[in-house]
């Protein structure tokens, strides 16, 4: 995939390149090295190790920060599949220790409380690559601007609710399909496309790199309330590139279980036989929380900008 | 000619892959080819040739093996020694002997004589992108833009013989594949006792050099990043995440024409 804006092709090929290598897997929220190993042990592609995953953090409430240390790097001795690890939105100096550690990818997340309500982190300058967030293609393309070299969907985090996720995936479908609309529509599609990159508030090169491409100038992963094979295959099949579980698998009644079988949701999200089978006795799912019937300022997504 | 060359989809970049044979195939004519995705036996059963792309190693050989996939990969390579190409992750499964991999080892397919140091350089922030020689690519060929990404190298090549690398099993913290026969006469034909290294870094071991960390003497011969064993090739490097066909073009060509030698031998 090309270099956006503003980096340098080589480091940006680097950092998108790991994003690629992630492709068809699935990234599981792990909170020690116990929970990494069963992840790694299930197929997982890499580990977001983090101190409470999501569900947790909605029902302790306080400040949810950067994990400690030492704690991410135990996860980083137990496994040898990448670790990822959380910043707060803006704070870049939670980003400058995450790579001082060497994780091999930073989620800026609305996950945790931001720390700048104004700026997110500026992230061409790091070595190491990032995640984030988005709820449309604006937003997608405000953070790849800023230097992500990875994009998921928002979704809602600790609910266990999928609604969200495939609400913020169609919308990025549908507005890279308008994109693509304009720039086939006529020969000189410029002056239109700038219209809706401004409509969106993102880069117009970015805009028109997605319609171009017709799908976002990154790796794309689902996020935020996968709870079930199922719901991984669909987030699959809507066009994601790979998911996130986050408290789906370890808030469950049969961890082992429901992590594995997701992992091979991921890749035969084609093949419903297969679906069908791995979705079998997987005893209890996470509890859940209907995102309809939640209180707005509980939700997650609406953090960052 | 059709020929279909299938890339494992199970996991990794496989997308990246498929459109690059594609833009190559233009260049290995006069073959009518056909590239498809493998996530199962049946699909891999269609294939003449067959690319392991990059991803994660530990997640391909899992979901391969609970997806009844691992065993007819080790046919696909060892027992019909059809022409196989890892990048990689596909590097590291093509390997008789690996180190480093998860608590409790890893599955392998084999193939290829030799061991490989998973992660080598490090963690992602010391992957990198440089240019490297590649000389089987013609001896002008212009420097390759290769991508290493969380990359393994060959840190030694073993000696070729029948059964299993009895020796690497006895080494700490090193898994090795099972053994398989070559089926008949003309999955014989196709297996050779030689490692060729077609290309090493040389650049890393220098660098770590003169930033003052421990650099072996045998590493100072460079790192081996391409090797050749018969039909298996693998690269410790990701040519699916350039726009430079070159290689893929090359090895097209190396299918077609054991797709032609099986021919012969068959008649």
């Amino acid at each position: 995939m090309a270099a956006p804006n503003g980096t340098t092709g080589n480091d940006f090929t680097v950092k998108a390149g790991l994003a690629q290598m992630l492709k068809g897997g699935v990234i599981m929220d792990v909170v020690n090295a116990e929970q990494a190993r069963i992840a790694e042990e299930a197929g997982a592609a890499a580990v977001m190790a983090l101190e409470r995953v999501p569900a947790d953090i909605r029902v302790e409430g306080g400040v949810a920060r950067m994990s400690d240390p030492s704690m991410i790097k135990e996860i980083m001795e137990a496994v040898t599949i990448p670790v990822m690890a959380k910043a707060r939105i803006g704070h870049f100096v939670e980003c400058q220790i995450l790579e001082a550690i060497g994780v091999d990818y930073i989620d800026e997340s609305e996950v945790l409380t931001p720390a700048d309500d104004v700026y997110h982190v500026t992230k061409h300058g790091y070595k190491v690559p990032f995640v984030c967030g988005c709820r449309n293609l604006g937003e997608a393309l405000r953070r790849i601007s800023e230097g992500a070299a990875m994009i998921r969907t928002k979704g809602e985090a600790g609910t266990g609710d999928v609604v969200e996720a495939v609400k913020h995936m169609r919308t990025v479908n549908a507005q890279i399909s308008r994109a693509r609309g304009i720039l086939l529509a006529s020969q000189d599609a410029e002056p239109e496309l700038r219209a809706f990159a401004r409509e969106i508030e993102a880069p117009y090169e970015l805009v028109r790199q997605a319609a171009e491409l017709g799908r976002l100038p990154v790796v794309n992963f689902a996020a935020g309330g996968v709870a079930t094979p199922a719901d991984a295959a669909l987030m699959m099949q809507l066009g994601c590139d790979g998911v996130f579980v986050g408290s789906g698998i370890f808030k469950s009644g049969d961890a082992k279980k429901r992590a594995r079988a997701i992992v091979q949701a991921v890749t035969h999200y084609k093949d419903p036989k297969v679906l069908a089978e791995v979705s079998q006795g997987l005893g209890e799912a996470m509890v859940g929380i209907n995102v309809k019937q939640m209180p707005e300022a509980d939700k997650l997504a609406g953090r960052g900008w | 000619m059709a020929i279909t060359v299938g890339v494992l989809a199970l996991q990794g970049a496989f997308f990246e892959h498929v459109q690059l044979l594609k833009k190559a195939a233009e260049q290995a004519q006069p073959s009518e080819w056909h590239f498809i995705e493998v996530r199962t036996p049946q699909e891999l059963a269609t294939c003449d040739g067959l690319v392991l792309p990059g991803g994660e190693s530990t997640t391909m050989s899992l979901v391969a093996a609970r997806s009844n996939l691992l065993e007819p990969l080790r046919e696909f390579v060892k027992v019909d020694r059809k022409p196989t190409w890892g990048t990689c992750a596909g590097l590291i499964l093509l390997a008789e002997s690996a180190n480093k991999t998860k608590k409790g080892g890893q599955e392998l397919i084999g193939g290829l004589d030799v061991r490989v140091n998973r992660n080598h350089f490090g963690r992602q922030t010391e992957s990198f992108q440089g240019p490297l020689d590649l000389p089987f690519l013609g001896q002008d060929a212009p420097p390759f833009p290769a991508v290493f990404i969380r990359a393994p190298i060959v840190e030694k090549i073993l000696p070729h013989h029948e059964g299993i690398q009895a020796e690497e099993i006895q080494q700490e913290d090193v898994v090795v594949a099972p053994s398989r026969e070559a089926r008949d006469s003309v999955a014989q034909a196709a297996t050779a006792e030689h490692v060729e290294v077609l290309a090493t870094l040389v650049g890393p071991a220098a660098q770590h050099a003169t930033e003052g960390r421990d650099v072996n003497p045998d590493q100072e011969v460079g790192d081996i990043v391409a090797v050749r064993q018969g039909n298996v090739f693998g690269t410790s490097f990701h040519p699916e995440l350039t726009g430079d066909a070159r290689i893929h073009a090359w090895w097209l060509r190396e299918v077609q024409a054991a797709v032609l030698r099986r021919e012969k031998l068959k008649q």
